[in-house]
């Protein structure tokens, strides 16, 4: 049964962005100036690496940043290879850091924020944006990561324990 | 050395980024339509986001009627004001139509470039890294729709399919930062000499003053602000006519040549719930002729 779970809710994940992008920010707030860019599948995928093991979130990473490429962006490859290298880079962070939800709950932030300027470096790199950092900082960075800190806050337990209980289910 | 490259990770590390690069370039090359196993799984998703931004969509609409009962009774006063100016409109709207029928049989032209067959669907999704600015609408080529068609709200233009499957299509936004996306247009100039038309493309999108840009303005043609930049229907994909915006500045280009044009989009790229697709009902006959000739001397 838990087996059976876990995709799902990446996939529910996956689809909700989409659906919180088209419908949740109302534009009188947020539309024209900022960019809240939600990166909840990303959260996820840190908080399986990090609760659950490194080789799933990795695993969930490729599978997940190839969807999304696929299916939003067009172009392969940007989220293909984020993805993972982060999910990597955290699995290597928490060998070193405390296994607290404080703690945790920063390093997926950082995550949040390295995949958001990852992103950022490569549409440079290939011409889909002329954005300057300053701007990009101000105009996207900050907004998406309070954004995300905010369901970071709300999700961090019930997913911790949701990762947790899975772990066990299959070491049984 | 040899140390160096024995080491598994890094040998990994680099060959993904070679894989990484030779994804990116097969996929920013130019292509018609995305390959078949991308269709399949976009229909799939297609399916899910359409299931859920239903039920989404009737609670994001409940909060909405509850925000538009406030404002009821100013917009009422102010609809009512222009509902004189409406009946006038459609009667002068009927006699026009109505010459320009009468005219067309004179000169025996059947058909123009601004006719086309609207094909109704809903946004079921969007991009959400806001990069590339791409909504995924619930009609596929099932229903006719195919890459390259203008798709526009009632406000006006807002983009062209970028590629279709069976039952979704992907929609590219005039806003989207890609140097093939370019549509041509004609700002429309009143004045002494009128009807006249000057054209231009639409190419890139400043995102910052939320403007599109008109660029390959010639020099020499006289611009104003508040004019209307309509499609020129000179692509052929395009049906001439759907409204873009109104012109908010103009600058010489870089190196003087050209002007560009800045271009507040008169539909909102933002807050996109239904679009049009616009289907070319009839090509002009001319062009038809020569794909005819073109066919015939190929068979030759």
């Amino acid at each position: 049964m838990r087996k059976v779970i876990l995709p799902l809710l990446f996939i529910l994940l996956f689809v909700f962005e989409s659906t919180f992008v088209q419908m949740v920010p109302p534009k009188e707030f947020f539309g024209g100036e900022r960019f809240l860019i939600p990166h909840f599948l990303m959260i996820a995928i840190l908080f399986l690496t990090i609760y659950g093991s490194a080789k799933y979130g990795i695993l969930y990473g490729v599978i997940f940043g190839l969807l999304f490429d696929i299916v939003y962006i067009e172009v392969i490859g940007i989220y293909l290879f984020l993805f993972p290298v982060i999910a990597y880079i955290v699995s290597q962070v928490m060998r070193v850091l405390q296994n607290n939800m404080v703690v945790t709950s920063l390093v997926v932030l950082f995550g949040v924020a390295v995949l958001e300027s990852g992103s950022y470096g490569m549409n440079l790199i290939i011409g889909r944006t002329e954005m300057t950092f300053a701007d990009f900082s101000f105009i996207r960075l900050i907004p998406t990561l309070i954004i995300n800190l905010v369901f970071i806050i709300l999700a961090v337990y019930p997913l911790k324990r949701h990762f947790e209980k899975f772990i066990e289910s299959l070491s049984e | 050395m040899p140390q160096f490259f024995l080491n598994k990770r890094l040998i990994i590390l680099l060959v993904s980024i070679i894989i990484l690069v030779a994804l990116i370039g097969f996929s920013l090359r130019e292509r018609e339509n995305v390959t078949w196993p991308e269709q399949f799984l976009k229909d799939m998703t297609g399916w899910v986001q359409n299931t859920v931004s239903g039920p989404t969509q009737y609670i994001a609409g409940f909060f909405e009627n509850v925000q538009d009962l406030q404002n009821t009774y100013t917009e009422n006063k102010e609809l009512k004001s222009r509902l004189d100016e409406l009946a006038f409109l459609e009667a002068e709207v009927q006699m026009l139509q109505k010459d320009n029928d009468e005219l067309r049989e004179v000169i025996d032209k059947e058909g123009s470039l601004s006719a086309f067959d609207p094909v109704h669907a809903a946004v079921v999704g969007r991009n959400p890294d806001r990069w590339h600015e791409l909504l995924t609408i619930n009609k596929g080529s099932r229903d006719g729709v195919e890459p390259n068609m203008a798709v526009i709200t009632s406000n006006g233009l807002i983009g062209k399919v970028k590629s279709s499957q069976t039952f979704t299509s992907t929609v590219q936004l005039l806003s989207s930062m890609d140097p093939t996306n370019r549509i041509s247009a004609a700002v429309q100039v009143s004045g002494d000499k009128k009807n006249e038309k000057v054209f231009g493309l639409i190419e890139g999108y400043d995102e910052k003053r939320k403007l599109l840009l008109l660029t390959k303005i010639p020099y020499d043609a006289k611009i104003e602000k508040d004019q209307a930049v309509v499609t020129s229907g000179l692509g052929g994909v395009f049906p001439e006519g759907l409204p873009i915006g109104k012109v908010v500045e103009v600058t010489p280009a870089e190196y003087g040549l050209t002007q560009t044009a800045y271009i507040e989009p008169g539909a909102d790229l933002y807050d996109i719930q239904h679009v049009m697709v616009a289907k070319i009902s009839s090509m002009s006959p001319e062009i038809q002729k020569e794909l005819q000739r073109s066919n015939e001397e190929e068979d030759n």
